[in-house]
């Protein structure tokens, strides 16, 4: 009689199982995407977060001391050449006179030292401008060095992006839900970026500025 | 005024304050003190006798448009010219700066030329007796 019962009570109690063995995968899957979710998370907020701050550090520090390097050697070359511009225009005045016949002995005498001084100082000159310039072309070296990390910190924000989102997808938060901060402009927002800052509302160069100025009065 | 005016540039970067130092020299103004922000302006400001003012916006401490209103709000410098030189492009701010009393407003990136006219433009309505 209870083998029958029982046998009755199957199918009932199969489908009962069944449903709980269904839940208790879902809710593992779940777990199991979270745990990988919450180990990526954790890796990325301990370890590759610290380790993209210090990356941009050193691009910060990579670009400023390019940037003084070539200030430094573009400030090193102005003397030079502005001496070899100005000998050269103080010759030309007495060479003028040479080639006219109206120079005097005396005049001619200290011209052709004035040459001699000048041909060596502005070869001196010329060599000191081209090796700064030489220099220079070395100094933007920075822009492969930088570009390699800053491309690496991208490949980061697209991965912690990924995360976030699914992270989002399983807590149930609607990422349009809440809108982004408005931030104060009397501190600055810093240069606009075209392709993310643009509209009516930011200026397009500096002739729109005139324009906007000269509409204010200004 | 003449090429012996006093210059203030106010920007956080050091290598964008040299840029600013070497084309005022180029336009033949050598007299240029720098500063790296608001907070270090101001004081300089007021025991300087500085003809020209030139500052960015965005900096830390005190920001440019802080600087500008502090100037403007001072019984000795209100007269100053100040120019702003500023990456800032939002159409309110430049109105809001403009509200506030610059002289005038260069966007970065900006051109030997175009600093050279902004300087001009704002010396030569100075020099017409209001």
């Amino acid at each position: 009689m209870s083998d029958t019962a029982a046998l009755r009570e199957t199918p009932a109690r199969e489908t009962d199982l069944l449903a709980q063995l269904a839940d208790l995968t879902c809710n593992l899957r779940n777990a199991l995407d979270r745990f990988r979710l919450d180990s990526r998370l954790t890796a990325l907020a301990e370890k590759e977060i610290p380790d993209a701050r210090h990356r941009l550090n050193h691009v910060l520090k990579l670009t400023e001391s390019a940037a003084h390097r070539t200030l430094d050697l573009v400030e090193q070359s102005g003397p030079p050449a502005e001496r070899t511009a100005r000998e050269a225009a103080a010759l030309a005045e007495s060479w003028a006179r040479f080639r006219a016949g109206t120079i005097s002995v005396a005049d001619y005498c200290d011209l052709i030292n004035r040459i001699d001084h000048f041909l060596s100082a502005a070869r001196t000159d010329s060599e000191t401008v081209r090796a700064n310039l030489a220099e220079v072309l070395l100094a933007q070296d920075y822009q492969d060095l930088t570009g390699q990390i800053i491309r690496g910190v991208m490949n980061l924000v697209s991965e912690v992006e990924v995360v976030l989102v699914d992270l989002a997808r399983l807590t149930g938060t609607d990422p349009n839900a809440t809108e982004a901060q408005p931030m104060d402009s009397s501190r600055g927002h810093g240069p606009a970026v075209p392709g993310v800052d643009h509209g009516a509302t930011i200026v397009n160069g500096q002739a729109d500025i005139d324009a906007l100025l000269s509409d204010l009065g200004m | 005024m003449s090429k012996d005016m006093k210059f203030l540039v106010v920007d956080d970067y050091s290598t964008m304050r040299r840029i600013i130092k070497n084309l005022l020299h180029d336009l033949g103004y050598a007299n240029v003190t720098e500063a790296d922000d608001g907070k270090t302006a101001l004081p300089l400001l007021q025991n300087g006798n500085f003809d020209f003012l030139i500052t960015d916006w965005n900096m830390p401490g005190m920001a440019g448009l802080e600087l500008l209103k502090a100037v403007r709000a001072n019984e000795k410098l209100k007269k100053l010219p100040v120019l702003m030189l500023t990456a800032e492009a939002k159409r309110e701010q430049i109105v809001e700066a403009a509200q506030a009393g610059v002289s005038g407003y260069v966007i970065k990136p900006f051109t030997a030329q175009t600093l050279k006219e902004k300087i001009d433009k704002i010396l030569e309505s100075r020099a017409v007796p209001a």
